[in-house]
């Protein structure tokens, strides 16, 4: 368990120092203000520079504050796991190429508690950084749009925070498995490729981590059939337990290929 | 002498090359031991697998003590070029050092200052380890491998990439640490080997080609011979035609093999003196470690 800390410190350091730590949630609470602005400021924006013909008149959809966050949502499900992808992508592959890791792997410390953390800080980084992204948005869509009751934004965030989850852990996984380039590349056609798969020939499935981003709107709709979204939970926290325990086994399995 | 560590056939084979070829020696307890050889000749491959960083195809390793505690833990590793995480500084990165060593917090702090003290780092300690010079690496590398006081100090090239200064001053600290600690140590350079050994392991393309100490080496590899380096060319003609021993000569130096001659210092003296040579220089010689490294570890 010591060991444990102590790696988690170093991680908290590691990101703290190279400001991962302040620049990461930044990009996620400045997305987190634009939607909502930027939704409601549309009809003036597109007046005074949309170069619109005279006398044009547009009908701009009255959007409610529901559909702001999953509009954000969208944001975040695109742009914000490529950024989760490109930050973290060299966590367990970039220690082992440049050497930095060969003088943890030869203490007598666990690989358990050397994936978990790196994935404890990572998922603390990812999920704090989402978590003020809607904040700031639920800020700005309660001025400017309508009340959202809280509870369906915490049920909501929560189940996009399983799917976040799952990101880092495949992120991390493959880090731990594959060179950097290559654990970039197979994410983003993990994570982000196989949502649009997904999305297009997923109608003969119903349980899929890929879904939970949609089943996350369901919190927002009232007699929702919520079974799916359980299951999908469900197998969400079996694959991410089972994608950890294949990281730990990988980061044990490359040591020897660190830089001596 | 207690045995610390023993290994029996280790063996590193990668696809059909066998990297370490069924290499077996032992450490005595409070000894150097000096692992040479030319590169690639597996010295950094048989240290990874002592430190736990490589598996070994086959062979065993036998460490005094418990056998079912983690060899790392009674383990010190220093690489050849350590690489630091460049944010943290000395004290913390020899602080984590420990701890994951299994050292108490607050003892970890303490005995992190004492070690970089000992390495004379003691300016440094709260420096960022990436504006450290190479000099300054190597002494905290080396301090994060003594932190936790281990028994076995396995140490790659520690002194190959520094300059003459800095090696001297690793050298001096490594002769200091030799009465604490047991070292295994890989190295090229002779010199270091010469100064600091209590047994010599010669390793060419993965095998154990020769070993045994500093002194027990020299004497299997001896050629003694008598040099002696004449004033002009004149005065070598005479004593070529004065003394019938079988010599070889080159420019004004000429070398009487001691063991076929069967010739006595004396005798030389002798005859040098009565024959009224003028000679620059006299000198008895044998072997060096490198005229042996030559001859035993390049094929």
């Amino acid at each position: 368990m010591n060991g444990l800390t102590v790696l988690v410190q170093k991680e908290w350091r590691e990101h703290t120092r190279n400001f991962k730590m302040l620049w990461i949630p930044l990009v996620f609470i400045i997305f987190g203000i634009m939607e909502p602005v930027t939704n409601h400021f549309l009809p003036e924006i597109m007046k005074s520079v949309g170069n619109m013909p005279e006398g044009a008149e547009f009908l701009w959809p009255e959007l409610k504050g529901e559909e702001i966050f999953l509009s954000l949502l969208g944001q975040y499900q695109t742009i914000g796991i490529l950024v989760i992808i490109l930050a973290f992508m060299g966590t367990i592959s970039g220690e082992r190429k440049n050497g930095t890791a060969t003088l943890l792997y030869v203490r007598p410390m666990s690989f358990l508690n050397y994936f978990l953390s790196k994935w404890i800080v990572v998922n603390g980084i990812v999920l704090g950084s989402v978590w003020l992204g809607f904040m700031a948005a639920w800020y700005y869509i309660e001025i400017l749009f309508n009340h959202v009751d809280a509870g369906e934004i915490v049920a909501f965030v929560a189940t996009y925070s399983l799917w976040l989850v799952f990101v880092v852990t495949v992120v991390l996984a493959l880090s731990a498995w594959l060179p950097t380039g290559g654990a970039a590349g197979l994410a983003i056609l993990i994570t982000l490729v196989y949502q649009v798969i997904d999305s297009l020939i997923g109608t003969y499935w119903t349980v899929s981590p890929w879904k939970l981003s949609v089943y996350a709107s369901y919190w927002f709709k009232a007699d929702s059939e919520l079974t799916n979204l359980w299951m999908s939970s469900g197998l969400t926290v079996i694959l991410i337990v089972i994608l950890i325990v294949f990281g730990v086994v990988m980061s044990k399995r490359n040591a020897a290929k660190t830089t001596v | 002498m207690t045995t610390l560590l023993q290994v029996d056939n280790l063996t590193k084979k990668y696809v059909n090359n066998n990297v370490v070829d069924a290499v077996s020696f032992e450490l005595e307890e409070h000894t150097a031991t000096a692992l040479i050889g030319p590169n690639g000749a597996g010295k950094t491959t048989t240290l990874s697998m002592l430190a736990g960083l490589v598996s070994a195809t086959s062979g065993a390793l036998q460490f005094q003590g418990d056998a079912k505690q983690d060899i790392r833990s009674i383990i010190g590793f220093l690489p050849q070029y350590p690489k630091f995480f460049p944010w943290l500084s000395a004290l913390e990165f020899t602080e984590m050092a420990a701890r994951l060593s299994g050292v108490e917090t607050k003892q970890a702090t303490m005995d992190a200052k004492k070690t970089l003290e000992f390495v004379g780092l003691g300016d440094a300690v709260n420096k960022k380890t990436g504006t450290f010079s190479g000099g300054m690496k190597q002494r905290l590398g080396l301090a994060q491998a003594i932190v936790h006081k281990p028994k076995l100090l396995l140490l790659d090239e520690p002194v190959s990439a520094l300059d003459p200064v800095g090696r001297r001053q690793v050298m001096d600290l490594l002769k200091e640490l030799q009465q604490k600690t047991t070292i295994l140590y890989s190295t090229h350079i002779l010199n270091d080997a010469e100064e600091m050994t209590d047994q010599l392991l010669f390793l060419r393309q993965g095998k154990l080609v020769e070993h045994g100490s500093l002194d027990e080496v020299r004497t299997r590899y001896a050629e003694p011979r008598i040099v002696i380096e004449f004033e002009g060319e004149q005065e070598l003609r005479r004593f070529t035609e004065v003394t019938k021993w079988q010599m070889t000569s080159k420019g004004l130096i000429v070398s009487i093999d001691i063991r076929s001659e069967k010739v006595e210092m004396s005798s030389v003296l002798s005859v040098l003196s009565v024959g009224k040579f003028l000679v620059r220089k006299v000198e008895w010689q044998t072997a060096s470690l490198e005229d042996i490294f030559m001859k035993v570890a390049v094929v």
